[in-house]
């Protein structure tokens, strides 16, 4: 049986592989090889230089530090902030408030929609002459206070951060939904014992959601070291290089031609998600199979 | 059911707290959506002379105006064409990788899971300048079937997770009965085996769906003419169109956005099931 089978698992499994090999694994390779060439279309250059477009990166591209900062700071506010902000709520609502079942759906919406919508809507909120921000400081008198968030380096940054980092519906979802098929007698047993509802939220549950509330921050990470688009649509990476990440520098190195030096951001990014992800999961405590 | 504590002050300031910060929650995520959809209904002197108004009549006239001025229905059917061509694909392909997962045992089994699982760990903007050159050698170019080949691939790690985890869960005794009764390979695959895994199919359909309609770097990487952009781009993309009529711009968002608010609304349990399923183990 097992022999028979032999041509059809792999025709199975073919589709998956060639997909894998022409998407990941070639462009992976291609990556690392050809950060160590001089590599331009137009005219066709294909030159190997060694480490040489490392050793710019790192000490001679004064956009470098300042972007791979950024980036780094992302990461922080996005894996602490964001994550306790939508964990937070998903303990709110597990006790099952009224109205709890309103709130999941509603506060998720923003993370349905694409990206580059939400981009857009932020980008007219904060408009300087007609946005809502404007508008509403306008209405209380605060005229002073008025800025033009998205484009003065003084606001740029946590304007951007904000378009983002409120919408925490993925995180809520899914520690919601772990806390929710938690087993109530661990709760009960909890509450006959005397515990306050606040004990039994840091003492019982947390314990429990704390892998997941490790995947969410997996997927925090994996969204910041991806995050395009947001900043694309609303900043463009400006005022100078105060709202660029690693992704959008690279994209910007990829339309100048200079393909290989937009590979060696790729490497960048590449390790700076392993360390992350290495961490984390230390952190978590995911690293066991179980 | 769990909620009966007996009540202490500090018991109704946390009740307090805690619908407070659930109001605010609503808040933020209505807040921008409303506001835009008011706004579409205003006329430009209206949203500038008072950005927070409300709109004195409602009229259509935006959403007749955003239709003409950008090709929207165009792009809206083009996202439509390769987000379902996308999901069809990669939940069959990976149907067919996750059974062999789960249920087969051939050499190399685990080395091989192991390389594919490897696409989870890898930031996919890092990939960004040697798929643009693949695709470019190969012709791909600004076409509908570049995008489809990528999203495919991109959605292939948690799809894979999910159907893997699926068809594991499936009782061997059902598989034997079929080869049992004569049915093939393929045949069991199809007639018996994927009927046990809807729960898993639709999870990785949901998911590879709103990830390839949503999807905006390789959208913009990987195409250029209207004949082939998708719906997250034309919003950028008509910035420059829509300058002096923010009353169509608004209306050219409220489009974009309100599917996705009304699939979800009425989706809303199977795409919450189908993310908890892509976490799992993620």
């Amino acid at each position: 049986m097992k022999q028979k089978n032999g041509g059809w698992i792999a025709l199975f499994l073919a589709p998956a592989c060639i997909l894998f090999i022409l998407i990941f694994a070639i462009p992976l390779v291609m990556v690392f090889v050809t950060s160590l060439f001089d590599y331009r279309l137009l005219p066709r250059t294909f030159t190997f230089v060694g480490f040489s477009n490392f050793i710019q990166l790192f000490t001679e591209d004064n956009r470098f530090w300042p972007i791979f900062g950024n980036t780094v700071k992302w990461l922080f506010i996005h894996c602490i902030f964001h994550v306790t902000l939508g964990t937070l709520l998903a303990f709110i609502l597990y006790k099952k408030p009224r109205g709890w079942k309103f709130v999941r759906v509603t506060y998720m919406i923003p993370n349905i929609i694409s990206q580059s919508a939400i981009a857009m809507i932020f980008l007219n909120l904060y408009n300087a002459q007609y946005g809502a921000v404007n508008s509403f400081l306008k209405l209380i008198g605060l005229e002073s206070l008025q800025h033009n968030w998205l484009f003065e380096t003084a606001t740029a940054f946590p304007s951007v951060t904000l378009t983002w980092f409120l919408f925490a519906g993925y995180t809520t979802t899914l520690v919601l939904a772990q806390l929710l098929s938690t087993d109530e007698s661990l709760i009960e047993a909890a509450e006959i014992d005397g515990a306050t509802s606040f004990q039994i939220d840091r003492l019982v549950m947390f314990p429990v959601v704390k892998k997941m509330i490790g995947t969410t921050v997996i997927m925090a990470a994996t969204y910041m070291l991806q995050l395009f688009s947001m900043l694309y649509i609303t900043t463009g990476g400006g005022p100078g290089t105060d709202t660029t990440n690693l992704p959008l520098y690279l994209y910007t190195t990829v339309k100048a031609n200079n393909y290989g030096y937009a590979n060696t951001i790729g490497v960048v990014i590449i390790l700076l998600g392993f360390v992350t992800m290495t961490l984390i999961r230390k952190i978590f405590g995911m690293n066991k199979e179980d | 059911m769990l909620t009966h504590y007996k009540r202490t002050p500090t018991q109704k300031v946390a009740r307090g707290f805690s619908y407070l910060f659930m109001a605010l929650c609503v808040c933020v995520a209505l807040f921008p959506i409303i506001w835009v959809v008011l706004s579409s209904f205003k006329t430009n002197s209206e949203i500038f002379s008072n950005g927070l108004s409300l709109p004195s009549h409602f009229s259509f006239d935006g959403y007749v105006q955003a239709l003409e001025i950008a090709p929207i229905l165009k792009f809206f059917a083009n996202s439509l064409i390769i987000a379902t061509i996308t999901t069809i694909l990669n939940v069959f392909c990976l149907a067919m990788a996750g059974y062999v997962f789960a249920k087969k045992r051939f050499r190399f089994k685990n080395t091989i899971y192991a390389i594919l699982s490897l696409s989870m760990v890898i930031p996919t903007t890092a990939l960004m300048s040697p798929v643009y050159n693949i695709i470019t050698k190969l012709g791909l170019y600004d076409t509908k079937f570049a995008l489809i080949l990528v999203y495919t691939a991109l959605n292939m790690p948690i799809s894979l997770m999910v159907l893997r985890s699926a068809f594991a869960s499936i009782p061997t005794e059902l598989e034997e009965a079929a080869y049992i009764d004569g049915a093939g390979f393929f045949r069991t695959f199809i007639q018996v085996m994927m009927p046990c895994a809807k729960g898993g199919l639709a999870s990785a359909a949901v998911l590879t769906f709103l990830e390839s309609w949503n999807e905006f770097t390789f959208a913009l990487l990987l195409t250029s003419s209207t004949d082939n952009r998708t719906l997250p781009l034309s919003l950028s993309y008509f910035t420059s169109q829509f300058s002096f009529n923010y009353t169509a711009m608004f209306a050219a968002i409220t489009i974009a956005v309100l599917p996705s608010i009304i699939v979800f609304a009425i989706f809303q349990e199977q795409v919450n099931a189908s993310l908890t399923a892509g976490s799992v183990k993620g």
